[in-house]
């Protein structure tokens, strides 16, 4: 084995183990992401999971490299997420049972809040894909606008701009459904 | 008008996602708080809904995955690293060669299963070097290289397999109470009968000299047959001690394991 060959496995498999601490870190938040843009939260567990095997081939193709860590994992899954979406075409009904609530609700209200949560994802489906990637990348993935207009190539105006008109649709529709 | 509205209801969205409340952020900017807030208030909404943990079992299926891939793709390595390195005469031959000896390694695998532990920062188990004084002070540096450490669980003929995450450690810097750690990450829980350091090169420059002497342990590998226990609910730390002595008078200078200090607690 040449010298060039034991260097580019020393840097893969550095990479490797790197790969499994990421999987600690950024994996809620990828199931996040994407449920965000699927609705169905066992599929967006699936997809997150694929994330990472891709993540891994992508290291030995060596396409990872000059990207920063979260883009990458980022573009990754927003390519699996188009391929899910282009072969479900039209999104089913959301299993009810897709959605679980938070630790703390109360059991009293919980039909009131599960009408309540099935009105977010809806509303959610009404915002165009762009508004979706703002509303998913500033409030789960914690980047900030700056960072997001990076990552979708605008400015910092138009991804502000964005995040408003999204907040006040969702605003307009989750106020109709109460 | 409109983009200033849009830079203070970004301001308040980055706030409240580090923690502040929605009405410090209302009480901030009182002449837009009627239009934040139901702005602001449709944000946590949002975050309620999303924000729920995945479901563990779907994590560490997910997580066994990646483990379970990571561990083929090492495994492979070596051979598609040689064939890179032949002309395409021979590859074919090569080829068929390889996929007779992947078959062949598999069939042994089945029977041997030595499955490789991966590393991670939450893992329950530690490898730490360290190196009680004895002759290391006649080095200037001494470097020691370990390949592979084996953890042999009790009452099983299996082996587990780590490769440590820093693989050379200079002696000279881990004397008495010092450490330096190789790896960390996540053990099947139980009892271990032994452990079995394999160690590729050590060698070290000396002081009186200036010289750089190898020396080595007789076999590359050091046996310690002392038990100990993982568990998931705590971290086992195992040191592996190890110091260099001096013996006869002609400068000859030999890698002593430790073994009483050496062990997992």
């Amino acid at each position: 084995m040449s010298k060039r060959d034991r260097e580019t496995i020393r840097r893969i498999d550095e990479h490797e183990n790197r790969l499994v601490s990421l999987y600690e870190e950024y994996y809620d938040k990828l199931v996040r992401y994407v449920y965000v843009h699927i609705g169905n939260r066992e599929e967006a567990e699936d997809i997150a999971g694929e994330v990472f095997l891709k993540a891994l081939k992508a290291l030995r193709s060596g396409q990872e490299q000059g990207m920063p860590t979260q883009w990458w994992l980022f573009r990754i899954a927003h390519n699996l997420i188009v391929d899910y979406i282009r072969k479900t075409s039209k999104h089913g009904p959301i299993p009810s049972d897709s959605v679980v609530l938070l630790a703390e609700d109360d059991p009293a209200d919980t039909a009131e809040k599960k009408i309540g949560v099935e009105g977010v994802i809806e509303a959610m489906k009404q915002l165009t894909a762009e508004q979706r990637q703002v509303v998913s990348l500033r409030f789960f993935w914690g980047l900030t606008s700056k960072e997001v207009a990076g990552v979708l190539g605008k400015s910092d105006g138009a991804v502000r701009e964005m995040q408003r008109a999204a907040l006040e649709k969702l605003r307009g529709i989750m106020g109709c459904l109460e | 008008m409109s983009e200033d509205f849009d830079l203070i209801l970004d301001e308040c969205v980055d706030r409240i996602s580090r923690g502040d409340s929605l009405a410090d952020c209302l009480s901030d900017y009182p002449a837009y708080s009627e239009r934040l807030k139901p702005l602001l208030r449709s944000m946590d909404d949002v975050q309620k809904v999303y924000s729920s943990a995945p479901s563990a079992d779907a994590r560490r299926a997910n997580r066994q995955k990646l483990y379970a891939a990571l561990s083929e793709r090492r495994q492979m390595t070596p051979v598609l690293s040689f064939l890179r390195t032949v002309s395409r005469p021979a590859m074919l031959a090569i080829v068929a060669v390889a996929i007779l000896a992947i078959v062949g390694t598999l069939v042994v695998r089945l029977g041997l299963n030595q499955p490789t532990l991966l590393p991670s920062p939450n893992g329950n188990f530690v490898f730490l070097i360290s190196d009680k004084p004895g002759d290391i002070n006649d080095f200037e540096n001494f470097d020691i290289t370990i390949t592979q450490v084996r953890l042999q669980p009790a009452g099983s003929k299996e082996w587990l397999t780590l490769t440590p995450e820093t693989q050379t450690v200079d002696l000279t810097q881990v004397q008495g109470e010092q450490f330096q750690e190789m790896w960390r990450g996540h053990v099947p829980a139980g009892q271990y009968s032994r452990l079995r350091v394999y160690v590729s090169e050590s060698k070290g420059n000396l002081k009186s000299t200036g010289e750089t002497i190898d020396v080595r342990m007789p076999g590359n590998v050091a046996y310690l047959p002392v038990p100990f226990e993982v568990a998931n609910n705590r971290v086992t730390i195992y040191t592996f001690d190890i110091t260099v002595v001096g013996v006869g008078d002609d400068g000859t200078y030999v890698l002593k394991l430790q073994v009483g200090d050496s062990g997992g607690y």
